[in-house]
């Protein structure tokens, strides 16, 4: 078999943070030390030859780097301080680039320097939207000086304004996700036959389906990540961001229903059980994200680095829950200027949520349930 | 200036030797790579060694230095020196302390002993332990012939007898060094072993004694008495009496039991200063301490031991007679599994390759098959290292015996069940799978540390990261040979120790 190294795959990988690469020997200590890596074939020890050897297709295109939770085991052993679990995390960043369109954003999300812009992007839209829809509609959509005895967000930036931007960047996502996903998905299966990972022989997408429920509840109780040994209390802090994000979720669904349905605006009584989910929610993001960056900050080194993409994500979760505790709190301490100001930044991060989404680590929500989905059906256990 | 340089010329071949640009195209040779020796370039060369741009470089250099006054080759004090050597050359006398003294009595300092004592110099060899022989004497058998170790060491003892310039001293330790190559003051502590010369070996004392202490010597797999023969092929031959017992009613008893006389429990340690010209330290190796590889389970689970520990099962004079027996339970082991690099090549335990481990584990894969004809043998490795024709043809041997089965994967993980079976997990990085052997007994191929790892020797030496002495051979005076030094095998330490001789030689006669 004649093999061709991808040098520019090698460089990037180890730019992503994977840096360590090359230290590896093939010693297979990682595959024994991970706690959650199948018998058959198990990962990292052979994610870490292809990736040296510059076989982009072989890793890149593997559901076994996101069967991987980043429990770090591996790289507490590694004897060579070539760190697989960093190794594996790079490669996953890579490959949400590589399967998220268009390609020119995911440059940009991953790129530090180019973080005020992509901040300034929904500031702008925002506000350019808002105007052009203000010379249409009495009253304005985005009113500066909205008024009234009671603090109303919507009257200073309308619900149908935050729908005409939010619904149709939604949609984007959904498509941006629906293709890569599809790709993803063959692209696993096609790696899986090669490498004799499964029984299956064709991709049924049937089949795929109805493992997904199992797969949500395995992901809903953290059971993969409670198996982890050096990073296990990461657990609990990603625990109370996802169950986080899912809960803002269902209470932004339900007041979407409430709103379109019956008509009734916001804001809501603090005794509507609603409004409990809501804030639980977001106090548990934001708590779940404290935890997480303390974990960062006071980890060793010498075993486990974080990249930029670690940083971003833990500081938009932060970002997210703060600007809209803070929008919240400040709208019940009476003070309108101060809370118009944050619900629009409130905004701004809810916009680089959805539309950074498939270009940023948090894409792992969905490929890595998309893969354990697939491992699930594909009998790998 | 001038006139500087006509006393060089005067005394050009000192300075050939010493490594002057303008005098030499060679420089010192080291064989370490970044270093060329000229201009004192020890550490690391500012170019690749040898290059025409070092070259370049180094002449230059030797001439900024020249003109800042910094060149020690030109400096009155060092030719004065070189003058005055010269001359001392001349007389073709040794000077005043010629005695060279070995530091550690293992295969290394026995060699380097004999070399420079049968090359006419006074040796005086010190040994910590009540015996010589060192670690080759723990062996069942040693490369490169598998002999028994009574084979080499009992040859050596024989010619240690036989020259009247070695002078043993066993349980015998340097408290200091003072001093300059070719005139060290060498201060050693004496510690006493309660026995004369008196004694016959007749063993009266160890019958008479009560006390059962941990025998070191067998890894603790067996007890010895208060008074015991450090293994029956100590040399010198003769009894010790345990600190331990010092002050007890054992003690006592044991002296009451000697008929010869020969037990002195008044005995105390003392200090002796030794002038020496040139120090040898073969202060060896121990095991890596394998209970520090958590994952693999030595001290938890009974039956998994180190590869030190199967040479004391596998030899006649150790805590089984040479029978290979799994600890838990002294069952024959129907399988066994090696586990390579236990704590070698590990940046969490020791860095680097212990050398030996390879061929010990194939080694002990020839004694278990020759014990045991149906017992299976797994190796479980990340490289067979097996360096040089011999230990290639000897790992090719094992190769092709259908019961010894070589698995490419490391060893990470260890459990034992209710019978006392260990199971392995690896995984096979040729197919890809993960194995979980379970096998009766698993033996870890621990590494080598050097004795220096943990206490540094109380003279000025350099050491690496790790513990094993740098030899400074610019510095001269101090050598270091055998595994003070590196990981090394038999074979090789007795060719650096008989380098390290005449290095040590060469310092007494500052030719």
């Amino acid at each position: 078999m004649l093999l061709e190294p991808d040098v520019k795959f090698i460089k990037e990988i180890e730019s992503l943070g994977g840096d360590t690469l090359k230290k590896c020997f093939q010693c297979a200590t990682c595959s024994v030390a991970c706690p959650i890596s199948p018998d058959n074939k198990p990962f990292p020890r052979k994610e870490m030859i292809a990736a040296s050897w510059g076989l982009k297709d072989r890793v890149v295109k593997n559901a076994d780097i996101w069967l991987c939770h980043n429990c770090g085991d591996c790289s507490t052993l590694c004897p060579r301080g070539a760190k697989p679990g960093d190794v594996l995390a790079a490669l996953r960043m890579y490959a949400i680039k590589e399967y998220a369109f268009p390609k020119k954003l995911g440059e940009m999300v991953s790129d530090p320097s180019k973080l005020p812009i992509l901040l300034a992007i929904p500031f702008i839209i925002f506000l350019i939207v808002g105007m052009v829809c203000n010379m249409f509609v009495d009253p304005n959509w985005l009113c500066f000086s909205p008024g009234g005895d009671e603090i109303v967000h919507s009257h200073f930036f309308n619900s149908w304004l935050v729908d005409l931007i939010f619904v149709p960047l939604s949609l984007c996502v959904v498509a941006v996700f629906a293709r890569g996903g599809y790709q993803f998905l063959n692209d696993i299966h096609q790696n899986a036959v090669l490498e004799g990972k499964t029984d299956k022989k064709e991709l049924d997408l049937l089949g795929i389906a109805q493992a997904f429920p199992k797969v949500v509840l395995k992901i809903l109780k953290h059971e993969k990540f409670d198996q982890c040994g050096e990073n296990q209390s990461r657990s609990t802090p990603h625990m109370l961001v996802l169950f986080g994000f899912i809960g803002l979720f269902i209470v932004t669904s339900i007041f979407f229903v409430v709103l379109y349905g019956f008509q009734t605006h916001g804001p809501y009584s603090q005794f509507n059980p609603v409004k409990w989910l809501a804030n639980i929610s977001g106090i548990a993001l934001v708590m779940g994200g404290l935890v997480m960056l303390k974990e960062r900050i006071s980890q060793d080194t010498s075993k486990q680095i974080s990249t930029y993409k670690d940083w971003s994500l833990i500081g938009l979760v932060l970002a997210l829950g703060l600007s809209g505790l803070l929008t919240e709190m400040t709208r019940l301490g009476e003070l309108a200027a101060l809370s118009y100001g944050l619900y629009y930044i409130h905004l701004v991060f809810v916009f680089c949520l959805f539309a950074y989404l498939p270009f940023s680590k948090l894409a792992h929500l969905f490929y890595r349930t998309l893969a354990m989905t697939y491992s699930e059906y594909a009998n790998r256990q | 200036m001038t006139g500087g340089f006509f006393e060089i010329n005067s005394c050009t071949d000192i300075l050939v030797e010493k490594n002057s640009p303008f005098f030499t195209s060679g420089g010192f040779y080291s064989k370490y790579s970044g270093q060329c020796g000229r201009n004192g370039h020890y550490k690391k060369c500012p170019f690749r060694p040898f290059s025409p741009l070092n070259s370049l470089y180094c002449r230059l250099e030797w001439v900024v230095l020249l003109l800042r006054g910094q060149n020690n080759f030109l400096s009155k004090r060092y030719i004065l020196q070189a003058i005055e050597r010269d001359s001392m050359t001349d007389k073709a006398t040794p000077p005043v302390s010629a005695n060279i003294l070995v530091v550690g009595g293992g295969i290394s300092g026995l060699t380097t002993t004999l070399e420079a004592a049968e090359a006419g110099y006074e040796v005086i060899l010190l040994e910590k332990e009540p015996s010589l022989g060192g670690r080759v004497s723990q062996l069942r058998q040693y490369f490169p012939k598998l002999c028994p170790p009574t084979c080499g060491l009992e040859i050596n003892y024989r010619r240690i007898k036989d020259n009247p310039r070695v002078n043993v001293y066993t349980l015998a330790e340097v408290e200091n060094v003072d001093g300059v190559p070719g005139d060290y003051t060498v201060t050693v502590r004496m510690n006493p072993r309660y026995v004369t010369s008196e004694c016959t070996c007749c063993g009266d004392c160890e019958k008479a004694s009560k006390t059962e202490i941990p025998n070191e010597f067998n890894f603790g797999m067996d007890k010895t008495k208060g008074a015991y023969l450090p293994h029956n092929m100590a040399f010198p031959q003769r009894y010790v009496v345990s600190p331990q017992i010092i002050g007890t009613e054992d003690a006592r008893r044991c002296k009451e039991a000697c008929k010869y006389n020969a037990i002195d429990l008044e005995m105390e340690s003392k200090t002796i200063d030794f002038k020496v010209g040139a120090i040898v330290w073969a202060t060896g190796w121990v095991p890596y301490d394998a209970t520090r590889i958590e994952n693999l389970g030595f001290g938890r689970y009974d039956n998994i031991i180190t590869n030190m520990m199967l040479e004391r099962l596998a030899a006649k004079n150790g805590p089984t007679q040479g029978k290979i027996l799994r600890p838990s339970d002294e069952k024959a082991p129907e399988s066994v599994a090696f586990v390579q690099c236990a704590g070698s090549r590990d940046e969490n335990h020791l860095p680097y390759c212990s050398y030996i481990c390879c061929m010990a584990s194939l080694k002990h894969a020839t004694y278990i098959r020759e014990q045991y004809p149906d017992t299976e043998v797994f190796i479980f490795y990340i490289d067979v290292r097996a360096p040089g024709q011999r230990y290639e043809k000897f790992y090719d041997k094992l190769k092709n015996d259908d019961k010894v089965f070589l698995i490419k994967g490391k060893v990470a993980e260890v459990s034992e069940d209710a019978a006392g079976n260990i199971t392995v997990v690896a995984e096979n990085a040729v197919t890809g799978e993960k194995i979980r052997k379970t096998v009766d007994m698993a033996v870890l191929a621990t590494g080598m540390q050097p004795t220096t790892a943990s206490v540094k020797l109380p003279a000025d030496l350099n050491y690496t990261d790790d513990g094993f002495i740098i030899n400074d051979f610019e510095k001269g005076g101090m050598f270091a040979t055998g595994c003070a030094n590196k990981p090394a095998d038999v074979v090789t330490s007795n060719q650096n120790a008989t380098g390290m001789a005449l290095k040590a030689i060469q310092t007494l006669v500052r030719r």
